[in-house]
């Protein structure tokens, strides 16, 4: 095996895989990557079991075969030489050489026999759509995702391909993101995938803004993502999502259109006295005005109002305000609306034209 | 207090003065509560089965506890140290740690406080108590045992050093069996060893600990007598008439969890956040499990639920039978500093 590139072509695909391969592997493998010419081109893979990235690209002075290098080794050297460096990188048997200009490297290698790879997902369904649009989807909801929570189903994005559209939703028990799109093409069956936390992070630091598209492949057990020269399958949660279309509210029946920025910079300020723990602030609706309040254990106060659109009056509620926070940053648009019922039930916070962007969150008793 | 739950059975029942009485209930499970010294001197002593003390003593008089008037005396000995100081930090029912910087007597010295202290206990209880004076908690406990029975002891801020430097290191606070097996692998056996061995390296193999066992080592301690603290953990735990597998303990789970949720019921202005499963093996090891969960329990079978949950988290071997089981709620915060976060779906929390 053997090529030749220059290090700037290298290392937008090794950047692209390296991301993948954890820090602790439970084989010695999986801190390698799968380096392989064929085809008329140089392919990179890095994986974790869970997760897998491709990325393949043109190079010159070819003879194909393949091998495994340490990832973060390989990465390292590339990034450390100079601009516009040539690469040269052959096997020699157990060893690969890589030389650029007047340095050398000879790396330890593991045979390719034994990575791992993620061959054929059995296919059920295929979309496409911009990769701009999923990028907003995820970008849009992954804050909300839980962490290492019991419940492992939350630790994941829900993909819920519906007929004529694909929603992705995040929860972490208290707060709810979601935003939709619609499709181009009709889809037959509705399908619900989780995709863990890991594999979410991962493919939302791939895609990119443009007007390219990607292919979205839902197998069996795994998504895979085409785009471009690159490759991501993940490996799904086997779990059942909660059922969140049960808890967006129905009857919020009180509704405050607020403006976007003035709200989040209202709440930025308020948080800075709010409780380190618990974050809370109160929001208190009298019509035309939003109060909110906040106070720490050191009986220090801060209070923001705002002017509202809302005949609201004699609404008092908690809330964390970094919930609100995370939810205002993933809205556009110049105005939020409010949607809320009483001091124990949840908000929906969404743009006050449109739904395709939902946020529930859970009230904090204070 | 010397002896106290046996030496005010002995005040009581002038048949027993003079005699070996150990108190206990009566059963084959039971354990001793108290023994007078005369007992003691056959080498019972208390939290020891009761059987083994009727072997080690069989002349001994038992006796079951009677904890109301223990109690009565507890009242009694606090209302006279309350003459003293209002910084009183109660241990148990016959035991305090008391600040005596500025007292109410306007007695010239801690060491004369003691000693009113100890004649009035002596003249309206007949019961005699001993006293550790020393500039700080930790020493005025070990000082405390130094005179057992009804002595004095003091230890001076210029005797600090020399009082501590050939005592072993299990007398220190925290310093357990285990602790001190590790120690001893060490080369220390004493707490002059200790200080010997120098912060940088007990920090370096103990870590807080470490530091925390330097300072005990040199005398220091910083933590003040502190009043009326309140309890951390409301609990409710028994003795088994047998020792009996993990598996047969979801009864006495349930019935304790209802004890102890009626405490915690009857504490209107606490919640507790922390539930904890306790375990006593029949070699007596103690073990605990706890869990903090989002959702707090809201009734005694939550609570059941939850507390017995955790007993898939022991480990111990399949064939391990227990002693002992407790179920109690820890972590115990005001209600007011307390902010609760509804959840979105109604979901048990399970322990994982």
């Amino acid at each position: 095996m053997q090529f030749s590139i220059q290090r700037e072509a290298l290392l937008k695909p090794l950047q692209q895989v390296v991301g993948v391969v954890e820090r602790r592997q439970t084989l010695p493998v999986l801190a390698n990557l799968l380096v392989k010419v064929a085809d008329g081109k140089l392919t990179l893979t890095g994986t974790d079991l869970e997760v897998e990235m491709v990325a393949s690209t043109p190079a010159e002075q070819l003879a194909d075969g393949e091998t495994t290098i340490p990832a973060r080794k390989l990465f390292d050297i590339v990034r450390a030489l100079p601009d516009g460096a040539r690469i040269d990188l052959k096997l020699n048997g157990e060893r690969a050489a890589l030389n650029a200009g007047r340095s050398r490297f000879t790396l330890a290698t593991l045979p390719s026999s034994e990575f791992p790879t993620i061959e054929e997902i059995e296919l059920v369904e295929k979309v496409s759509l911009p990769e701009e649009v999923l990028r907003d989807l995820m970008e849009s909801t992954a804050f909300a995702m839980a962490n290492q929570d019991v419940r492992y189903y939350l630790n994941g994005m829900l993909l819920d391909l519906q007929e004529h559209s694909l929603r992705c939703v995040a929860t972490d028990g208290h707060r709810l993101a979601l935003k939709e799109t619609q499709l181009d093409s009709q889809v037959s069956t509705r399908r619900q995938i989780i995709i863990p936390r890991k594999g979410v992070n991962e493919l939302v630091g791939l895609l990119e803004t443009g007007d390219g598209q990607v292919e979205l492949e839902f197998g069996r057990n795994h998504l895979r993502v085409r785009r471009g020269d690159v490759v991501f399958t993940s490996k799904l949660i086997d779990g059942r999502f909660p059922d969140y279309e049960a808890v967006i509210p129905l009857g919020a029946d009180k509704q405050a259109n607020v403006d976007r920025e003035v709200l989040r910079g209202a709440l930025q300020r308020a948080a800075i006295l709010s409780n380190e723990k618990y974050r809370g602030v109160k929001l208190e609706f009298s019509p035309s005005r939003l109060r909110i309040m906040a106070h720490n254990p050191e009986q220090e106060e801060a209070v923001e109002e705002v002017e509202a659109e809302t005949p609201v009056s004699d609404l008092s509620v908690g809330f964390n305000v970094g919930y609100l926070l995370d939810a205002l940053a993933a809205l556009h648009g110049e105005k939020v609306r409010l949607n809320l019922r009483d001091a124990q039930s949840s908000c929906l916070v969404q743009e006050n034209d449109n739904d395709q962007s939902r946020h529930v969150i859970m009230p904090l008793r204070l | 207090m010397d002896a106290f739950y046996a030496s005010v059975e002995q005040r009581d029942d002038p048949a027993l003065r003079g005699r070996p009485v150990v108190v206990a209930w009566r059963g084959a499970r039971s354990v001793v509560c108290a023994a007078s010294y005369e007992a003691r001197k056959f080498g019972v002593h208390s939290a020891m089965p009761a059987v083994r003390a009727e072997r080690l003593c069989p002349q001994a008089i038992f006796v079951p506890p009677d904890f109301s008037r223990y109690k009565a005396v507890s009242r009694q000995i606090r209302a006279i140290f309350a003459r003293h100081t209002d910084l009183i930090e109660p241990l148990s029912l016959d035991e305090a740690y008391l600040d005596v910087t500025v007292t109410k007597t306007g007695l010239p010295s801690a060491t004369a406080t003691a000693e009113a202290i100890r004649a009035a206990i002596r003249e309206e209880t007949q019961l005699t108590a001993s006293a550790g004076v020393a500039p700080n908690k930790f020493l005025a406990k070990i000082a405390s045992d130094w005179r057992k029975p009804d002595g004095l002891f003091v230890v001076r801020p210029a005797q600090v050093e020399a009082f501590l430097t050939p005592l072993p290191v299990g007398r220190l606070p925290g310093v357990g069996k285990v602790m001190e097996a590790r120690l001893a692998e060490l080369g220390i056996a004493t707490v002059g060893d200790l200080r010997a061995l120098g912060m940088i390296e007990l920090e370096r193999r103990f870590g807080r600990w470490g530091h925390r066992l330097h300072e005990l080592s040199r005398g220091f301690d910083e933590h003040p007598v502190q009043p009326d603290r309140p309890s951390l953990q409301i609990s409710s735990e028994d003795t088994l008439e047998q020792d009996v597998p993990l598996e047969q303990l979801q009864p006495h789970v349930v019935r304790l969890a209802g004890k102890t949720w009626a405490a915690y019921q009857r504490e209107s202005d606490r919640v507790a956040r922390t539930i904890v499963l306790k375990l006593k093996t029949s070699d007596f090891r103690t073990l605990t499990r706890s869990l903090t969960p989002r959702v707090l329990p809201a009734s005694a079978s939550e609570l059941a639920e939850l507390a017995w949950g955790l007993h898939l988290r022991v480990d111990l071997p399949a064939g391990t039978r227990y002693r002992l089981v407790g179920v109690g709620l820890a972590g115990l915060v005001d209600r007011d500093n307390h902010v609760a976060q509804s959840e979105l779906f109604d979901m048990a929390v399970a322990p994982s």
